[in-house]
């Protein structure tokens, strides 16, 4: 037994990167730019479509260019709709992006068909490693690797670079950004289509793994929300630990409690809300604590 | 990290906003499908003839729902649009949860006044269904539902079903996976469907001295099975018998290759859909299988050749089993309602419970006692090598094959628990 609770322990955690890439696209929108994207799961499908087409026409090293893709398509959306609604009611943004990821899906279904598109991992990353109990693909751990480079990376882009400050400071006070010369839409034009890169490279990574439909997103919007929740609202941080959590709680429910998986990171999100409202790292909201 | 935590314009975005646009949301979704339905058919025309048609265009099984939808609207472009003489129209509505389709099937009778029903993709779909057309005294035809239960202990007069239901299946194929061994371990699906399936094969174990070694019951939409996958490997199965249905068979068994599995532990499932297999692809594809129709068979009636030419034809793809699901339980309904000569209920009932087609030497059609449709099952194995995107199956046996082995299959009146109100 204690094999089983070690190998699906370490499963979930290789699992759990996997959220957090879906997850943390998600989670610098909202936190940059105030925007609850529920487009985000669209995004992670139109990464892995654009990741199919792109590896059957000019083979699977052309696929890696499907998160730039997805990153350029972000960025035209946020210019032609998600601008508008800067300072506006929030609902506006829950249902403008809401409907966003309908018509992405309803494209999609509109190119592609309704029926699952085959796509496979690369020759070169099939098969897997033993260590012990524990196994583990080397696809997975390909997937493992990118999720913590994309993710290093990202963190030293916003920390050390100026456009990271630059991108920093337009969150704590836009207007100040603003009158010292810079132009702001076309940071947060970055910022959103930074977001999106990340949501199509989630999808590009889960393609081999998980069923390539139009109606994908749903498989991926629901994981992403749960992790930004407990991880707090905005947090890069919070979203890489509640990932792992939800991971390993998945895995570990799988193992004793099969048919409460679907709903071990529900309870698992209930759970840290009630002991900690704001989230793992979100800040505090006074009107609650 | 922490000043990038904070939102550019400002911080009004909260929990309770959240959540209420989340509900909204949801309170959205399940308004949506009662909202901008479109007609398929000539709305134009004077006093069409409705026929309801349930099939999902959101969630799971909406993949399968697009050929079942396809074969509907098929059968009625075939009478080129017409029933009695009449124009005849088809409305199409979602089943984005058995609420969804109970309510989408309250709102075909009450506001559209259908003639009768087509759909329900799920189980749990076509059962909310079925007591909708129970109470309102409407015909409906469940072209792709397999739990037990429609037309066993749930049956009722107006429903009838197409797909053999879960215990034909697990006759058929259960002797197959006792061929490969006596260790078998169930992965099903946490609803009706997978719950039937599980139930089946334990009976059948039982009754034929398996060891059942794991069983494990799965959430619909799982996206990630290899925590699933891990305990199967551990509890070193003869069979893996599968319970799971649509893009969520597809994901496992793209996991399953990808785990190193495939051709390790032989995998069984009942009633697989040729597009579950169509998106797992060439190198992940494998396992053994029944399947209700296949448009390579070469038993096809002329009558269906014909059908699988046409939508070849008309979506450049060949007919998928659903499709052919889809066109058989429409085109049963479009006939009876020709026969009865009438859009009057009874009547068509009456005409459905003696509606049958001739397949080789059987007479397919729907039982009077219980309103199942009697037909055999194929087996088949996924090809070793495959060279055509759409040709993955080899047909192995087309089963039962005597009249008295179908009998048994599908269980006598004595044997069913349809007890079905006059």
């Amino acid at each position: 037994m204690l094999d089983m609770i070690l190998s699906q322990t370490v499963n979930g955690l290789v699992l759990g990167f996997l959220y957090v890439l879906i997850a943390v696209g998600l989670s610098i929108i909202f936190g940059l730019l105030g925007i609850v994207n529920f487009a985000h799961g669209a995004f992670f499908a139109l990464g892995a479509y654009f990741a199919l087409v792109l590896a059957r026409e000019f083979g699977w090293w052309a696929a890696l260019l499907a998160p730039l893709l997805t990153g350029v398509v972000g960025m035209i959306v946020e210019a032609v709709l998600i601008r508008h609604l800067y300072g506006k009611e929030p609902l506006l943004g829950l249902i403008l992006t809401f409907a966003l990821a309908l018509l992405v899906e309803a494209i999609l279904r509109m190119a592609f068909g309704g029926a699952p598109l085959p796509f496979s991992a690369p020759r070169f990353l099939s098969g897997f490693v033993e260590y012990g109990p524990i196994l583990l693909t080397k696809y997975r751990l390909f997937v493992l690797g990118v999720t913590v480079a994309a993710l290093v990376a990202f963190w030293v882009f916003l920390t050390y670079t100026p456009f990271g400050r630059i991108i920093r400071a337009g969150s704590r006070d836009a207007e100040m950004v603003g009158l010292l010369g810079i132009n702001l839409p076309v940071v947060f034009s970055f910022v959103f289509g930074i977001g999106c890169l990340l949501a199509g490279l989630a999808g590009l990574l889960a393609a081999p793994l998980w069923t390539v439909t139009p109606s994908m997103a749903a498989s991926a919007i629901m994981p992403a929300f749960v992790i930004v929740t407990i991880g707090g609202l905005g947090s890069y941080a919070g979203a890489i630990i509640a990932g792992l959590l939800v991971g390993i709680t998945t895995a570990m429910t799988i193992q004793f409690q099969p048919e409460w998986a679907g709903a071990a990171m529900y309870v698992l999100m209930a759970a840290i809300l009630l002991v900690r409202p704001r989230g793992l790292f979100g800040e505090k909201w006074e009107r609650f604590e | 990290m922490t000043d990038a935590r904070k939102p550019i314009i400002n911080r009004s975005i909260g929990r309770r906003s959240l959540l209420l646009g989340a509900g909204s949301l949801g309170a959205a979704g399940l308004i949506a499908p009662k909202l901008g339905m479109p007609y398929i058919g000539n709305a134009a025309a004077a006093e069409p003839i409705k026929i309801g048609m349930i099939w999902a265009k959101t969630g799971n099984i909406v993949d399968q729902a697009e050929y079942l939808a396809q074969g509907g609207m098929l059968a009625l472009e075939q009478r080129n649009n017409t029933l009695l003489g009449r124009p005849a129209e088809i409305v199409w509505l979602d089943e984005p949860n058995p609420q969804g389709a109970q309510q989408n099937a309250e709102r075909l009778v009450g506001e559209h006044k259908v003639a009768g029903i087509v759909g329900g993709a799920l189980s749990s779909f076509a059962l909310a269904i079925s007591s909708v057309a129970n109470k309102a005294k409407v015909p409906y035809v469940a072209a792709n539902a397999a739990a037990g239960e429609i037309t066993g202990k749930s049956c009722n007069r107006y429903t009838f079903r197409l797909q053999p239901p879960v215990d034909v299946h697990t006759r058929v194929l259960a002797p197959y996976c006792k061929d490969v061994g006596k260790k078998w371990y169930l992965l099903t699906a946490a609803y009706a469907f997978g719950q039937d399936i599980k139930r089946s094969f334990e009976e059948y174990a039982k009754a034929n001295g398996i060891t059942i070694v794991g069983a494990d019951e799965v959430p619909v939409g799982t996206p990630d099975y290899s925590s699933f996958i891990l305990k199967i490997r551990a509890a070193k199965p003869d069979v893996v018998i599968g319970g799971i249905s649509a893009s969520d068979l597809t994901t496992f068994l793209k996991q399953w290759n990808e785990l190193g599995m495939r051709g390790k532990i032989p995998f069984a499932e009942i009633s697989v859909g040729n597009t579950d297999i169509w998106g797992v692809g060439p190198e992940a594809a494998d396992g053994l299988y029944t399947i209700t129709w296949y448009y390579k068979n070469p038993n096809n009636p002329p009558e269906e050749q014909a059908m699988a030419a046409a939508y070849e034809k008309k979506y450049n793809r060949p007919a998928a089993d659903k499709a052919w699901m889809g066109w058989l339980g429409m085109k049963s309904l479009l006939d009876s309602i020709e026969a009865a000569n009438s859009t009057d209920s009874a009547a068509v009932v009456s005409a459905l419970e003696k509606w049958h087609v001739k397949r080789g030497d059987l007479d397919s059609g729907y039982r009077s006692f219980d309103h199942q449709l009697v037909s055999r099952l194929l087996i088949a194995s996924i090809k070793p090598k495959i060279t055509d995107k759409w040709d993955y199956f080899d047909i192995k046996a087309e089963l039962p094959k005597s009249q008295a082995d179908i009998d048994a299959a599908f269980g006598s009146q004595a044997d069913s628990a349809c007890k079905m109100a006059g």
